[in-house]
Formats: structure tokens, sequence, C-alpha cells
């Protein structure tokens, strides 16, 4: 589908081709005029520089584009299980918390889309038997470093933030944002090691 | 050449013209709050149009160790000896901007100089720091201006006019009268506005029950929590986010929608 939709006078957005985040991100930057990208769930956005010129066939292309050569980086990041929401998530999994810590930190992760707050990954690949729904109750402050899950994903709050995940751990001793820029990138493959 | 600040009150942060295409790193552009009027500022003082000022929200009082060349982005260029002191008060506007002949010599961080709140990189200006400035200082100093920059009377009578919206692009979120009702109603500029979002007190705009999905956002969309009340989003603004949005500022009335002092009214159009 090459239907696109305005977002004000200076942007536009629309369906996400099922291709991943990288290579949206490589194609459409390569637009003429474009200055940034938003690659979402199931949305992509293009950000202009003036008002935008978009031909529908550059949106029916990206279906075919070529995928962006670069393998992605893989990530250990230190894990300390020790999350204020870690006893709950495991009783509501009917699991133990060692349990809990276990299968997050089998999984490799792949950061799918980057939103939120500077630097937030979503990462997909959380395991199943770990799917729980967002809090009801979403804290007002979450910490810097906190590991949290929710849905199929599992995300490090790069910031001081307010969020309605599940807290099950913190990284250790890693600045998920420093003066270079977020430390993950779309793209990279990330595993928790406790 | 270094100045310092003697009194910081409100929210006093540098800032340039941004950073430019890392969204896709969920790092919003941030930069000026009204560019037009930091773009002014810099001009008085024969800067490049996006060299490092003092954004303020509220007031800054400095004090210079050595002369220097300073302008707002209301008042012409003038010199402040040594030992001076300049008083810059954002009142009765939302924002003022305060230019020194060189920029201000803030390192250049991901790719910018400004402040970005969001992802700690800078932070507020506080009572007793001392600010250096980069280059130029030395240089001869900036023509007299023959007026000065954006007159206040001109600014005020723009400021009547609606602000442009271009409806959309989540209609299927709210009930039909919504954007009806953004554009005929008068809606009031919250004091808890900041970088992040623009907050608007008025009637609140009916949503229809659609679940909320995480979608890319952009400078000056309208976004509308479940209690209907609409958020202008600013340059801190998170790259996606769920709540619906109803309508985006046109780019060039974005200006003087943030320039539109807390309390202060405005209406749309579209």
């Amino acid at each position: 589908m090459a239907d696109w939709i305005a977002l004000g006078d200076r942007a536009i957005r629309f369906a996400r081709p099922a291709r991943s985040a990288r290579t949206l991100v490589a194609a459409v930057r390569a637009w003429p005029g474009v200055v940034d990208v938003v690659v979402a769930r199931h949305d992509v956005a293009a950000y202009f520089a003036a008002e935008p010129r978009v031909d529908p066939a550059w949106i029916a292309a990206l279906a075919t584009a070529p995928d962006d050569p670069d393998p992605g980086r893989d990530l250990a990041l230190p894990a300390i299980y020790d999350g204020p929401d870690l006893a709950d998530v495991a009783r509501a999994l009917g699991r133990t918390s060692e349990e809990v810590c276990r299968l997050h930190a089998a999984a490799t992760y792949t950061v799918e889309t980057m939103g939120f707050s500077p630097g937030f990954a979503y990462l997909a690949g959380l395991p199943a038997a770990l799917e729980l729904p967002r809090r009801t109750t979403p804290r007002t402050r979450v910490p810097a470093g906190s590991i949290a899950i929710a849905g199929l994903q599992t995300a490090v709050y790069p910031f001081d933030s307010p969020g309605g995940w599940h807290l099950i751990g913190s990284v250790a001793g890693v600045a998920m944002f420093g003066l270079d820029g977020p430390l993950l990138q779309l793209g990279d493959r990330v595993r928790f090691v406790p | 050449m270094s100045f310092s600040a003697v009194r910081a009150l409100g929210l006093v942060t540098v800032q340039d013209l941004g950073r430019q295409g890392h969204m896709h790193q969920a790092v919003p552009p941030g930069g000026a709050l009204v560019t037009d009027r930091l773009i002014a500022a810099n001009r008085a003082v024969r800067n490049p149009d996006g060299a490092p000022a003092l954004e303020i929200l509220g007031q800054l009082a400095i004090r210079a160790e050595q002369p220097l060349y300073a302008a707002t982005d209301t008042t012409a260029a003038r010199l402040i000896p040594a030992g001076g002191e300049l008083v810059v008060t954002s009142e009765p506007r939302r924002v003022a901007y305060l230019a020194l002949r060189g920029g201000l010599a803030a390192p250049l961080v991901f790719g910018g100089r400004g402040a970005l709140l969001c992802a700690n990189l800078g932070g507020l200006v506080r009572a007793g720091q001392r600010l250096e400035l980069a280059g130029l200082a030395e240089v001869a100093p900036p023509a007299p201006a023959t007026a000065a920059p954006g007159a206040p009377a001109r600014a005020s009578a723009e400021a009547e006019l609606p602000i442009r919206l271009i409806a959309g692009p989540d209609p299927g979120s709210f009930a039909p009268e919504a954007l009806t009702l953004l554009r005929s109603s008068e809606y009031r500029i919250l004091p808890s506005s900041n970088r992040v979002g623009t907050r608007l007190d008025g009637p609140a705009l009916p949503r229809t029950g659609a679940p909320e999905i995480s979608r890319p956002m952009v400078l000056g969309a309208i976004e509308v929590p479940r209690d209907g009340k609409p958020i202008a989003l600013g340059p801190e603004h998170p790259t996606t986010g769920g709540y619906p949005i109803v309508a985006v500022v046109a780019r060039d009335d974005l200006g003087r929608l943030f320039s539109i002092r807390p309390g202060g009214t405005v209406r749309f159009t579209s």
C-alpha cells in the first residue's frame, strides 16, 4: 500500500512495510528532501526540510528494498535481576523469580524500534512464557538503567522517566545514553548477562 | 572570555537550532522553542543564525567579566562593560533570547551544542555558573542596528491571528466534532507547559474508544490524552507516543504559538 497521510506540513506517515527498521530508515533517508525517519511498530514517518513531496512509488518500492547490508552488532549487557516487580511477575506467571530471570537471560533480543525517550530501544524476542500486559498503574518515575518487560518486548530505560512496564532488574555500570548518543542502535542483537 | 550568571529563574538553557536527523534513535531535535527569535538575537550581534544563545523562560541576570556585546531578540546590541550587569526577563512574553557576540562556547555533543534536557545533554543555567564565549568576541563590534529586531508591537499584532492547523492523522480516534471544537474555541496556555509540550486548557476534545498505539510524533503535533486536553508537542517531544493526534500546527505558525505567554489565549484555524 503506497498511501500516506500528512503529519503536519513537514512530515508524512504511512503503514510500515514488513522490513527491518534499519532497512526502512536507510531507504527512506535516501528520498529527496527527507531529513529524518521514525520507524514505529505499525507506521513509518518521514520528516522533510520543506513541504513534503512524495511519490507513492517510493513507498511501494520499500516492500522490495534491498536489506541493509550491515549485519548489526552483538551486545551483552550486565544485568542484576533484583527489580521491584520481579516477585509479582513470577507470581503472575506461576513461576519462581529464578525461572523468570533464567528465561529472560536465555534469549537474544533485537532492537526493533526506538522511541518514547532518547535511546529507548524496544527489544523484540521476549519468550512467550514471560508475556504480561503492561502494569495497570504506571510509575511516575522509573530509575534510569531499569530492565523492564511488557508484552513480548523487553527494554532498558535510559533515563529516569514515567513507565508502565514491569521492572525485573537493572543494567550494571553501563550508560544507555552518553555523549556519543544512544548505546543501542536499530538492528543490534542484545543479551542480558547476570 | 567568560561571564557569570548572577541569577537564573525559571527555565534558562543554552540553545541553538537543534540536532536534526536522530529521531530514528528516539532523540528529538530539541533546539530553540521559538527559532525565529533565537535567530533574531543572533543577527542583532552579527552571530551566525545558529550560534548558541541563552533561551530564557523566566529571568536571567548576567555579569560581564570583560566587555562583551549582547542583544536580545527584541533589543539592539549593546556593550556591557567589564563588571556590568544585564537582566533579561521573558515576561510578558513566554520566552526571550539573549545572544552574546561570538556565541556561547558550549561543547559539541552528539551533533549539537544546545541543552537537550530529556537526554541529560547540557542542563539548566544556574546562578553562579560561568559561561564561556567562543571566538569572534575580540573582533570588531557589530554594526549598530538601525532598529531593534522583531519589534514587540508587530509581534503582538501577529499573535492575534489564529494558529493554522493541518488536520489528522488520527481522525478515527476522535468524535467528528473534535476538530470543529478545536477550531472554534479559545484555549489558554497552561503554566505547566515546557519544552516537551505546551499544554492547553479549554474544551475537552472527545475521543472514540480507539486503542492507543505507539506511533511517530512530530514537532507541533496536537496530541490528546484521555482527559481531552490538547498538548502541542515542543522541541523535546518523545519521538513516538500513544496519544492520538487530532491536528498538527503549521510549521510556520509554531513560533507564534510557542511565543504566547502562560495564561495567554490562542485560537486555531485550518
